[in-house]
């Protein structure tokens, strides 16, 4: 029965968490049994001591802020694609609430009527500006290129004071 | 001088400072792969879980409130990460629920003139590490490594302190257990 409360203790004593009182360090010296598991429980300790854990990967940092930042490329896409589909469910439903207004109250009769003459409109604006686009076109890029030069300008200001 | 100040580095990394997570990383990731390492794991799979980790940890500082020191909730996290990846169907599970040990706790010491080489012995325990429980391979990696105290280890599984030494004998004994067995 002795030996069972030795047993007990082997991995303590091992550590050097518990020094063998007289009635255990007595039966240790005598007890074949528990002299010998002793000296096991001693050698693993002293195994687990002398574990080395391999060196840590030079590019663990990298990857680790790589994966960071992709996750968080990731999470934007979703809030986007949320962001989107929201956008977009909020138009179906104005459209459709527009549509339905316009068939119970009879509107729709004067929807067709105003859609054909904003139609027509955009016809005539169209075939007035048509021989005039070229010149528009030149003055929109003209327009356009001043504007990047100023952009341009402003920048490197900015890089110089930096 | 270690300059490293783990109010200021959550601070910042909560404000969106890549700078300071990479700092956090760099002061942090010896400690976690070798914790994770040392349960048994290849070098590779231990990378790849301390990825994991930091990945984690870099989601959850928002919510992170301080109640614990930043490292023990980063154990935890470890420990997290690691039972989910012995979860896995191709790993051997046991439960530690009822703190026993798995298998017969007494071994067999009829043969107390069997002792083991240095070589043998080092890749038997290994072995005998890879199948020991879950806890029992995070508390034998813990406990020798350094810089971790048998305090972070009872923060770490939210125990008190003796039985986390009652747990590390146990696990001991089982790993003595399980190489005598190994060589029988």
């Amino acid at each position: 029965m002795f030996c069972d409360e030795v047993l007990d203790q082997l991995e303590a004593i091992a550590a050097g968490d518990v020094t063998p009182d007289g009635r255990i360090a007595h039966h240790l010296a005598t007890c074949r049994d528990c002299a010998g598991a002793l000296a096991d429980a001693q050698q693993v300790e002293a195994a687990l001591a002398k574990r080395v854990a391999p060196p840590t990967p030079a590019q663990m940092t990298a990857r680790v802020l790589t994966r960071v930042r992709r996750q968080r490329w990731r999470a934007e896409q979703y809030l986007d694609l949320g962001f989107n589909v929201t956008i977009g469910a909020v138009l179906a439903v104005i459209a459709g609430s527009v549509w339905l207004l316009l068939n119970r109250t009879g509107l729709a009769v004067v929807g067709n009527g105003v859609v054909s003459l904003f139609s027509a409109g955009v016809t005539t604006i169209a075939a007035r500006v048509g021989p005039s686009l070229p010149l528009y076109a030149g003055a929109g890029a003209l327009l356009a290129g001043a504007l990047a030069v100023w952009w341009w300008a402003e920048h490197a200001s900015a890089s110089n004071w930096r | 001088m270690d300059t490293f100040s783990e109010d200021e580095v959550v601070r910042r990394c909560r404000a969106g400072d890549e700078e300071a997570f990479r700092e956090l990383v760099d002061h942090y990731k010896d400690l976690v792969f070798a914790f994770l390492a040392q349960t048994g794991l290849a070098s590779d799979r231990a990378e790849d879980l301390a990825q994991e980790v930091f990945l984690r940890v870099h989601r959850g500082l928002p919510y992170f409130r301080g109640e614990a020191r930043l490292s023990t909730w980063i154990y935890r996290i470890v420990a997290n990460v690691f039972a989910q990846e012995v979860s896995k169907p191709r790993l051997p599970v046991h439960s530690l629920d009822s703190g026993e040990t798995p298998v017969d706790s007494r071994p067999d010491l009829g043969r107390p003139d069997r002792r083991f080489s240095d070589l043998e012995l080092r890749e038997r325990l290994e072995k005998a590490i890879r199948q020991l429980p879950v806890q029992y391979r995070l508390l034998i990696a813990g406990h020798y490594l350094k810089g971790v105290s048998y305090e972070d280890l009872a923060d770490m599984f939210n125990l008190p302190l003796g039985t986390v030494k009652t747990q590390l004998y146990r696990a001991k004994r089982q790993l003595r257990h399980l190489l005598e067995t190994s060589l029988g």
